[in-house]
């Protein structure tokens, strides 16, 4: 929990000098520190880079208050913080015991002593916030510290006291929404009955391991939270009533904090009493531990030429910068918002290094073979609702950047350095977001509609800035759409007009899910003016379908191609004209299953390439067979002057003419016959690249054979030509070899 | 002696004259007033706010040549459940010592806050760590001479033993030891309060009084008070012959037998698993070390008040 600060860590903040790292994430870092006056606190920190946005800091002024009105006894005394720096930090009393997912992680369910403990407890420290006008809004297992003398409440829904209840983003914004009231999940006031229905689901954890509402999928969640039971089964029978009741759907049915804490507990003995012997031994441990710390400052990576320093963010570890995987919460801090997503835990947590450790896991061995990737970086693995999580996106390259989903939101890379650029601060399916090579649009949040009373909304597109990862530009709001739902995808953008799927309006309460009453069109939206060109009825998907309309787009001169998934679960390949959207032509992809092809659409200007089992070409003109090339088992094929390469069962590289489907040449030797299938290749001039069990291997196009492997962890691969290099993204590591 | 009062010292008892000892400021005392402790002992911390530590001082009117030369031979105590010495008084300066701070609670005030003698659980695993040290400091040739309820420090991970030396520096070898101040009346074998030289047997007599207090707050127990698990070994530790007591590893064999297998991971620390603190002590060990985390020296800045002396606050 205590770790070492890194090289690039600076000395301290105000009059606070920095002893050791509590954890760190995408959006700051938490400090153990010590102050002018010899008090050793919590320090947290906004990265700098973050805090240039004033909704940032503000936000982090309304956690400072918020942390100050709830105070010592039921939350981390607040010491001293300074919103206004540069880098903004908050200094807060260092909670000595385990967040309650820790505590549960480490010593099982809790006993029920100890739950109704826990729960009187809370419900005293809610009914105190409540008397002072403030809603928590954001009470969960991990925002819950529990010392031996009583929990301590920390990180409050800030955003949603902003006034943001969009559906979507509530639930993106609590990284799950298992702990939330029904009236949150439909996007209507929180208030204190809130609170209670969300600390009955914090006490169904502690005493069962899990949430009321079980896990999995946030759509999943948001549904049960709505209209299912709770599950109750394994709570202890005495504690079912209460909490059953805590749990009821309608607000006005719930108990108060007071009736539910003389209910919980009659107040006997002390809190520690009730806690069990294995979460007494943490706390101990913990109460010790920091007079134990040596502190410690590791020495800056051996290659500092592999491991660039940002120069614009000198209080951050570049490193860390975008690990922000994992826990929603820090396992540690005193303090951390319920909408940053942390790396936290640093037990065990630091991002897996793959076969090739990075530059600054092992700083203290410089003889280390220098590593061929130009740079590599930590990043968190996505952790936004994604119904689909197979279909995880690949990094696409803009601009000088990578862009790729990451921890709740997106992040940009510099393709050619590895510094990270900016992250977006919410979460989106990964299919919210697209790019036409300049621009960078995502579906947006629509702030205004707060109060709208369950109406649908109408959709937002917004452009994003690639150097804040800020929302810099919105298309005009688009009324005839319903801008509630989970699958609205934006499929390509071309020529300033974005394609998108989206559900007509006629529903008057948003959906996290398909549902059949629900009519969908596709559309062609002008980016300025947010016009809609035109729109095209699509099937009506059967309820709670997760199969999104269209696994790849793209825009080839006039026609719109598109890979699209019916409601069996068939792929069709569909062209259709840019300026009205009917459809050219229509053909069957066969005996393809939609995750091998999502977001592998390969076209040039004359054919559209099909791979994942027999190469062929359909002529964009009339969708008829080119060519094929018959015998032969490939992967998904790529395209460049004028040579499709695919990879070839048994065989490894197969480069084919584009125009006839003449075989050009095939890879030499033996080491291709385990090249993976499911990728496409990556094409430079003179190597093509594809994953094989070693790593990346180049073969070169002159010789046939392979010229060199690249050790790397990544899964998927995209080229990023101006910057040179391959990306290289998988079990968390981000990394850039040469492209040749 | 006396059961403490419920609630003991609270964690930040003032200090009543704002104080420095050696490079050190005060926090905090560590013992309530009143108590039989032979020195005086406080939380304490270095200007830079980096080294924080438990500082000893002898008693207004003790012999501090005595005291110093103890202080320097306890630096010689080993072993796990010891407070290690790492710093004294230069020599001419009046003597103090100083051991790394951990949160730590006397055994009186341990008992205060626990509301009642401990279970015995929690007994076996204390004894077993003092006799595991006894053992190793008899075997060095080291009588301990100070080990009393008060000597007995409760941290997280196990009991720290202190005073080292305290009733050799109380009065010389051949001086009555009766009602000196701070010494515990019925925690000292009776060999020594008649002035004779304190000998491994007297530590032994020590830690029957020890633990008969740790079992029931009392050093001098009634026979039926004490738990039956622990009698026999307790009676036989407080034998007014000297004779008669146990050795130090006999001691450590009664009270934690080895394990079927023994390794050498096998000691007294294999019986501080969860749960050997009950959990009221756990409360307090961490609420005093918040307390020092959260604690601040207010001290003047040198270069703005140069006339004012340090105070603390």
């Amino acid at each position: 929990m205590l770790s070492p600060l890194t090289h690039d860590d600076p000395a301290g903040f105000g009059t606070y000098r920095l002893i050791a790292r509590l954890g760190s994430g995408g959006m700051g870092t938490v400090y153990l520190a010590r102050g002018a006056t010899s008090r050793t606190v919590a320090l947290k920190t906004m990265h700098a880079r973050i805090a240039t946005d004033p909704a940032f800091r503000t936000r982090f002024r309304l956690e400072t208050d918020a942390a100050r009105i709830i105070g010592g006894q039921h939350g981390a005394a607040v010491f001293d913080a300074d919103p206004q720096a540069e880098t903004p930090w908050l200094a807060t009393e260092y909670v000595l015991g385990p967040p309650l997912d820790d505590a549960v992680g480490l010593c099982g369910p809790l006993p029920e002593a100890s739950v109704r403990a826990l729960g009187a407890a809370l419900a005293g420290a809610l009914a105190q916030l409540h008397s002072s006008d403030v809603v928590h809004r954001d009470l969960k297992p991990s925002n819950v510290m529990v010392t031996a003398y009583g929990p301590k409440v920390i990180d409050f829904g800030i955003a949603r006291a902003a006034g943001d209840t969009h559906l979507t983003r509530t639930g993106a914004a609590a990284g799950t929404p298992a702990f939330m009231s029904p009236e949150q999940a439909t996007g209507q006031e929180h208030t204190p009955a809130g609170d209670v229905f969300a600390l009955a689901g914090v006490l169904v954890f502690a005493a069962t391991g899990h949430g009321p509402f079980g896990g999995g999928q946030a759509a999943d969640l948001l549904y049960r939270v709505r209209y299912s039971e709770p599950e109750l089964s394994d709570v202890p029978p005495s504690l079912v009533p209460v909490l059953a009741r805590c749990l009821a759907k309608d607000p006005a049915q719930r108990p108060t904090t007071a009736q539910l804490a003389a209910e919980l507990h009659d107040g006997h003995g002390d809190f520690a009493d009730h806690l069990p012997d294995p979460l007494l031994a943490e706390i101990a441990r913990r109460a010790t531990e920091v007079w134990q710390y040596q502190p410690y400052r590791l020495p800056a990576p051996a290659d500092s030429a592999l491991a660039p320093t940002a120069p614009d963010t000198p209080a951050v570890s570049r490193r860390r910068l975008l690990a922000v995987g994992g826990g929603s919460a820090l396992g540690v801090a005193a303090v951390g918002f319920g909408t940053w997503t942390w790396a936290g835990r640093v037990r065990g947590k630091e991002p897996a290094a793959g076969p090739t450790a990075s530059p600054s896991s092992s700083p203290t061995e410089p003889a280390e073979p220098k590593p061929e990737y130009t740079w590599q970086i930590a990043v968190g693995q996505p952790t936004g609702i994604d119904l689909t999580p197979a279909l995880a996106s690949v990094p696409f390259p803009l601009g000088d950047q990578v862009v790729l989903a990451i921890g709740n939101g997106f992040a940009g890379v510099h393709a050619a350095t590895g510094v990270a650029r900016w992250t977006t601060g919410e979460v989106e399916p990964n299919w919210q977001v697209t790019s036409d090579g300049t621009e960078l649009y995502r579906v947006g949040e629509i702030k205004e509609s707060v109060g709208n009373k369950g109406k649908p909304w109408p959709l937002l597109i917004e452009s994003i800035d690639l150097s804040t990862g800020q929302p810099k530009r919105r298309v005009p709001l688009i009324g005839e759409y319903n801008g509630v739902v989970y699958e609205i995808q934006l499929i390509c953008a071309s020529g300033g007009v974005i394609y998108a799927t989206a559900p007509g309006k006629e529903r008057d309460k948003e959906m996290s899910y398909f549902d059949h009453a629900q009519s969908w069109w596709l559309t062609a939206i002008d980016s300025r003016t947010g016009k809609v060109r035109w729109k095209q009825s699509l099937p009506r998907r059967p309820d709670k379908s997760d199969r999104l309309h269209f696994l790849a787009g793209r825009v080839v001169g006039d026609r719109l191609v598109l890979l699209q998934e019916t409601n069996k679960g068939e792929v069709r390949v569909v062209a259709r004209n840019t300026r009205t959207g009917a459809p050219i032509w229509d053909k069957p992809f066969a005996g393809i299953k939609p995750e091998q092809v999502r977001e592998r659409l390969t076209t040039d200007e004359r054919h559209v390439y099909l791979g994942s089992g027999t190469l062929r070409a359909l002529r964009l003109s009339d969708g008829g067979e080119a060519w094929k090339v018959p015998g032969r088992v490939v992967g998904p094929p790529a395209v460049k002057n004028g040579a499709v390469y695919a990879v070839q069962k048994g065989i490894g590289i197969v480069a084919v003419d584009a125009a006839t489907g003449k075989v050009r040449w095939q890879e030499k030797g033996t080491q291709g016959a385990r090249t993976d299938l499911v990728e496409r290749p990556v094409v430079g001039t003179n190597y093509v690249y594809a994953r094989d069990p070693s790593g990346l291997r180049a073969v070169d196009v002159g010789t046939h054979t392979t010229a060199k492997v690249y050790e790397t962890a990544g899964t998927r691969f995209c080229a990023h030509e101006k910057a040179g290099q391959v990306i290289s993204y998988g079990n968390r590591l981000l990394a850039a070899f040469p492209l040749q | 002696m006396e059961r403490p009062r419920p609630g003991g010292a609270p964690a930040t008892a003032p200090v009543p004259a704002a104080r420095q000892i050696g490079p050190y400021h005060l926090i905090t005392r560590l013992d309530p007033p009143g108590g039989h402790v032979t020195c005086r002992r406080f939380i304490a911390r270095s200007a830079d706010g980096d080294r924080t530590v438990l500082v000893n001082s002898p008693l207004p009117g003790a012999d501090p040549g005595r005291f110093a030369v103890e202080a320097e031979a306890g630096r010689r105590l080993m072993g796990p459940w010891v407070a290690p010495v790492a710093e004294v008084a230069a020599p001419g300066e009046v003597p103090w010592y100083a051991v790394p701070y951990l949160p730590a609670l006397p055994l009186p005030v341990a008992l205060a806050v626990h509301g009642s003698p401990l279970p015995e659980r929690t007994v076996r695993a204390l004894g077993a760590a003092l006799a595991e040290t006894l053992q190793t400091a008899h075997a060095q040739g080291l009588t301990h001479a100070g080990l009393s309820p008060a000597a007995v420090l409760i941290t997280g991970d196990g009991p720290r033993l202190t005073c080292f030396g305290a009733v050799r520096a109380a009065a010389p070898d051949g001086e009555q030891r009766a009602g000196l101040p701070g010494l515990e009346p019925g925690g000292i074998a009776p060999e020594q309060v008649s002035g004779g030289r304190p000998r491994p047997p007297g530590d032994i007599y020590a830690l029957g009084a020890v633990l008969a207090y740790a079992a029931t707050g009392h050093t001098v127990p009634e026979g039926d008070e004490l738990p039956a698990g622990l009698r026999p070994l307790i009676s036989a530790c407080l034998s007014r012959d000297p004779a008669g007591r146990p050795t130090a590893a006999d001691a450590l064999t009664e009270l934690a037998p080895p394990a079927p297998h023994a390794t050498v991971l096998s000691s007294a620390g294999s019986l501080m698993t969860p749960g050997w603190l009950p959990g009221r002590i756990v409360a307090a060990l961490a609420r005093q070390s918040a307390e020092v985390l959260a604690a601040e020296l207010r001290l003047p800045q040198p270069p703005f008040t140069p006339h004012v002396p340090q105070t603390w606050n």
